[in-house]
């Protein structure tokens, strides 16, 4: 479920889901974990964790918010909050564990939509290509990339969950696209 | 290639399915905690004095200084009234862990002598003049409703005494000061 669009209904529910929270309600906290873990587990897999360690992540970042379920302010900030527990959970593990290489996603499955055979295959090797370029960049600029476009937070949400401001987190997207252009040509050929 | 179509390209790999793990929600699940409680104003304080790495001295400070303050805006009627003394008494005490503990006496005794001058008359503080290395001295005294005297030492202890053993005690530290 998508917790980044802004009508009522989602934010009443999400308002409420935070109440509970702060209540100390468990089945508000079960609640939670329905909502998220999938979105969490795919984040850290995007951020260039291994699926053994994405999974271990996942259920450290949960725990890490039950403890700091006080923190949570509101159901607005929810989805940040959450992302913000697991981008940090991913930095302690990358410090721990030294390793700035990421792994990537296995295999790319693109819906059949009727296109020709070698444009689909031209298509799936520039989003290999990209993928790949994505795994590459430095740390905090993948986060900012993963975030916004593939967990599709917005700028707001996104900085807050990153821990900067906006303009710092804007100037991390601009700083990935210009490292990412780099890897097509003009005409968005592969280099 | 454009910004457009790069964005384009970072959304649709974003649709790029990932097979999470069975079961994950449900070991999740089983990891919530029997009491799921937001930390308390009290732990949050010291939690946040942590996370600042303030000295423990500047940390006692302003805890005493938001007790006061606290005291303060109640109007000094409290239903927690002597609560706040004694948990800032503990507190300061844990805080300062034995350093010092002649200073912090001194200062716990003040915020108790602030407290009180708003609550009863005749509330003498002698804790700028007196040697708080001295355990029986005398930092507050003031006067009961009986005609008796309730006396707070330099070791924080408290005592209820006669106006005869009050003046003896007020000589004993004035002979003190005179060495």
């Amino acid at each position: 479920m998508e917790y980044s669009d802004s009508s009522d209904k989602s934010e009443q529910r999400c308002n409420s889901l935070a109440a509970r929270l702060r209540a100390g309600n468990r089945a508000a906290a079960a609640e939670l974990v329905d909502i998220y873990y999938e979105q969490i587990y795919v984040f850290f897999r995007r951020l260039g964790h291994s699926c053994q360690v994405s999974e271990d992540l996942t259920q450290e970042s949960f725990l890490a918010a039950w403890q700091h379920i006080g923190q949570l302010r509101s159901g607005k900030t929810l989805n940040s909050w959450m992302y913000r527990i697991a981008g940090n959970v991913s930095k302690l593990y990358w410090r721990g564990h030294k390793v700035s290489k990421a792994v990537s996603i296995e295999g790319i499955d693109v819906p059949d939509d009727g296109e020709p055979e070698c444009d689909k295959t031209g298509h799936l090797e520039r989003l290999g290509r990209l993928k790949n370029a994505v795994a590459e960049l430095p740390i905090k600029l993948r986060q900012a990339v993963v975030l916004h476009y593939m967990q599709h937070l917005t700028i707001a949400e996104a900085a807050e969950a990153a821990g900067v401001r906006g303009g710092t987190f804007k100037s991390r997207l601009n700083r990935a696209l210009k490292i990412l252009k780099n890897h097509f040509s003009e005409d968005g050929e592969l280099l | 290639m454009n910004e457009e179509k790069l964005e384009k390209l970072l959304n649709e790999l974003a649709d790029v399915t990932e097979p999470v793990p069975p079961h994950l929600a449900e070991k999740i699940k089983h990891q919530i905690p029997q009491q799921l409680s937001p930390h308390r104003g009290g732990l949050d304080t010291v939690n946040i004095i942590i996370d600042l790495r303030i000295s423990k001295l500047a940390a006692a400070a302003a805890i005493i200084v938001t007790m006061i303050l606290c005291a303060n805006f109640l109007g000094g009627r409290s239903p927690a009234g002597d609560g706040i003394y004694q948990g800032g008494k503990l507190l300061i005490k844990y805080c300062l862990g034995g350093i010092g503990a002649d200073r912090s006496n001194v200062l716990i005794a003040k915020s108790r002598y602030e407290y009180l001058a708003q609550r009863v008359k005749d509330v003498v503080y002698y804790g700028d003049s007196v040697d708080p290395q001295d355990s029986n001295v005398v930092l507050i005294q003031w006067k009961l409703s009986d005609g008796e005297y309730r006396v707070v030492f330099g070791d924080l202890r408290e005592k209820t005494v006669s106006a005869e053993e009050l003046i003896r005690l007020q000589a004993q530290m004035l002979q003190k000061r005179a060495r």
